[in-house]
């Protein structure tokens, strides 16, 4: 199913939050993502909602149903092709380092911390593919812990 | 000055005149406040739930008069607040803007599960356009004055204001201000489209011209806007039959040339099988919900459709349209009523086919009505229906309840008064009608009121009795008594092989319940005795129960089966083959 990103501004009040995973519950949409943070202007949020439609009609009604909070500020879908979609993970991994110089140059990653000869924590950040590749190869049998941040996104 | 007060005070400069409710520890302040400032009539319910539907007929009977209000219930904490939660949700349901103010426990104690502590907005949230929750005494003025916007603003629903006993008493700084003439809500993405753009509305005009077969939706928007009086012109204007929702009934006269009846799951045969053939349906103010479409993808399959709503996500939500304006019901109207472009046409065989359609129930219906009675010999309630309608000349206030008695009542009283009919709908609550018809009766003092209730639905408000025996309010009360929970007995009879699980029902002595409120009854039992009965109502000044002791067999129909198509549609009762075998009704039990 196709990936899509959803891009909204919500007045910062108590509860909007509530509001939006209460919508994605109450309507069985099937999110994958949901970040928060702040945005450039006091007082309004930006919310990034990724998820996985094919039906475009159902998207539009994830946004109009959005655009009915009173909170809203503005929503739009964020195309793949106008926007860059980015995450981090922090992984802890238990690889020889040797096997993790292979990686230098061709993954945007940085080590945190060694812990022990083979105990390392890394961020890496990316695209979600680029990082599900990243992982793919390490090898997903190396990982101990993992903590994604999950999608945040920007037009371009 | 006190966050109470302030509360008070924006409700007093919105105008509200009435405040439903039930006091208790959390809410006392307001209520000592209001009782102190003498600026509101108080109204007790018997039950909070009952002070939700109060609410719901002041802001349903009012918007058509020169003063709409928007009802106003408050309640306590913890039980009282949740006791709403039916009330808020059925305004939520049917779009009607109200106001819920709930006393909370103190913000000291909040998340400490403090005596009747619930957490009040997180149960309220999915269920109300906005909740708001006051935490200084400042932000109280202009919550309320906000919350008001946005009840009715678009689409209207229900608001609640939940606000704790501490921020109800404490004060406001010295300098505090508030100018609730220039108040503006700072809700800079909250906004709706009222008028029309140009480019659909030229693409409806075009659809509307070439249109060989339309049917036109009259739905709750027209009345909500006050549209009635403009569809009609229009449709005069283009000769276009016109299909009413149920909440749409009342916003034309029923009995209009044009007027083709309710549509959907008990709508009319010409209503549901003229829009199976329709070329094109120019729908106004509604939201193609199930019990208007029944199985969606064999829905008017050969129609365009253009769809006027207030609410842009009720467009392409569940049917997709040709043409969507996504605009006010009445100022779109207006437009069209004007424009130019718009042609007359005779439509002779649409209107020939439609009339074919009428037919086949008519003779049916009109002998039914006609006979009265059932087989075991007790009253239909389609025939009490219809003598309501002749004695008072379509004229007055139908509230009904929830059921197969609300349908009997929808199909059969012929509405002549705009805004007459208010029914809870999309949620379906039984119970709704006696404490709806209170709230009705206030805003339309001047106007006589029916509260149409079954056995059923009547026993899950009729502590409300105590509400008119203590407000001394005219509303005449119809109970259509036929043992069973009818409707469900009707799918019962229909789909499940005459097994009635859990509907039959014995209920107290009407007429006992009655003198102990202290309210005539009167109890009716013949045919002859239908029009006495109901007459006496009109004549008798005050609140009046009638028991009328309906045959449990009797079906509404045409029906469509919960998810079947319009071919799906029964028109024949259980075990009736043809018109002349009528009197066989193949009951089971």
């Amino acid at each position: 199913m196709k990936r899509r990103a959803i891009l909204a501004f919500m007045l910062d009040r108590p509860g909007v939050l509530n509001k939006v995973s209460m919508l994605i519950r109450k309507k069985m949409y099937n999110v994958d993502t949901l970040t928060v943070c702040s945005s450039r202007k006091a007082g309004v949020s930006r919310m990034t909602i990724t998820l996985r439609e094919d039906d475009e009609a159902k998207v539009q009604q994830v946004i109009k149903q959005l655009e009915k909070f009173t909170e809203v500020v503005s929503v739009k879908e964020l195309d793949t092709d106008h926007s860059y979609w980015r995450e981090v993970a922090v992984v802890k991994l238990e690889v020889p380092a040797s096997h993790l110089e292979s990686f230098h140059g061709r993954y945007n990653f940085e080590v945190l911390e060694q812990k022990s000869a083979d105990i390392h924590i890394l961020q890496v950040a990316g695209s979600t593919r680029r990082i599900d590749s990243f992982l793919d190869e390490v090898g997903q049998e190396h990982v101990i812990e993992i903590a994604r941040t999950g999608v945040t996104a920007l037009e371009k | 000055m006190t966050g109470k007060h302030l509360l008070l005070r924006a409700l007093k400069d919105k105008g509200v005149k009435y405040i439903f409710g039930y006091t208790g520890g959390a809410i006392m302040p307001i209520f000592d406040e209001m009782d102190k400032m003498g600026a509101f009539r108080f109204v007790m319910s018997r039950h909070e739930q009952g002070a939700a539907f109060m609410s719901q007929g002041i802001s349903r009977a009012s918007l058509s008069t020169g003063n709409p209000q928007i009802g106003v219930c408050m309640t306590t904490s913890g039980p009282g607040a949740m006791n709403l939660a039916t009330g808020l949700a059925d305004a939520y349901m049917d779009s009607v803007p109200m106001l819920a103010v709930t006393g909370q426990v103190a913000t000291g104690v909040i998340a400490t599960d403090a005596f009747q502590e619930s957490d009040v907005v997180g149960v309220m949230m999915p269920i109300c356009k906005q909740t708001y929750m006051p935490l200084a005494a400042d932000e109280v003025e202009a919550t309320v004055h906000e919350a008001f916007y946005v009840a009715n603003t678009g689409r209207g629903g229900p608001i609640l204001i939940d606000i704790p006993k501490d921020v109800q008493n404490s004060q406001v700084a010295d300098d505090y201000q508030f100018e609730a003439k220039s108040y503006r809500p700072n809700l800079p993405g909250f906004y709706y489209h009222p008028t029309p753009e140009r480019e659909p509305l030229q693409r409806a005009i075009d659809l509307i011209n070439r249109s060989e077969r339309p049917v036109m939706f009259c739905g709750h928007g027209v009345v909500n806007s006050n549209a009635g009086k403009t569809l009609l012109k229009f449709a005069e204007k283009v000769n276009i039959p016109i299909a009413s929702t149920m909440h749409g009934l009342s916003a034309i006269p029923a009995d209009h040339p044009l007027h083709l009846g309710m549509m959907g799951m008990h709508g009319t045969v010409e209503a549901n099988r003229a829009i199976s053939e329709a070329d094109l349906l120019i729908s106004f103010g509604m939201r193609f919900d199930d019990r208007v479409t029944g199985k969606l993808n064999e829905y008017a399959q050969n129609a365009d459709v253009i769809h006027v709503e207030i609410d842009a996500s009720e467009i392409d939500k569940n049917v997709a349209t040709s043409v969507a304006i996504n605009a006010d019901v009445y100022r779109t109207l207006h437009v069209l009523a004007g424009d130019p472009m718009l042609t007359y046409k005779p439509r002779r065989r649409w209107f020939e086919k439609i009339e074919g359609f009428r037919q086949v129930m008519a003779e049916d219906l009109r002998q039914e009505i006609e006979t009265g009675v059932g087989d075991d010999g007790k009253l239909l309630m389609k025939t009490i229906v219809h003598q309501l309608s002749e004695l008072t000349d379509g004229q007055d206030l139908i509230v009904p309840d929830v059921g197969q008695h609300q349908m009997m009542a929808a199909r059969f009283y012929n509405f002549q008064t705009e805004n007459s009919w208010f029914a809870s709908g999309g949620a379906g609550t039984m119970g709704a009608s006696l404490p709806m018809a209170i709230g009705v009766k206030l805003a339309r003092p001047d106007e006589r009121v029916w509260s149409i209730s079954g056995d059923g639905g009547f026993q899950m408000n009729a502590q409300e009795l105590g509400t008119i025996m203590e407000q001394q309010l005219d509303v005449k009360i119809i109970i259509l008594n036929n043992g069973y929970l009818g409707m469900v007995r009707q799918w019962q009879t229909l789909f499940f092989d005459g097994r009635y699980a859990g509907t039959p029902m014995q209920s107290p002595d009407f007429g006992l319940m009655a003198q102990a409120y202290g309210l005539p009854y009167r109890k009716v039992e013949t045919l002859e005795d239908v029009i006495p009965a109901l007459q006496q109502a009109i004549e008798h000044k005050g609140a009046i129960v009638l028991e009328f002791v309906c045959d449990p067999s009797e079906v509404i129909l045409p029906m469509i089966p919960a998810g079947g198509g319009f071919e799906d549609m029964i028109v024949k009762r259980p075990g009736q083959q043809t018109p002349e075998t009528s009197n066989s009704d193949g009951e089971k039990s």
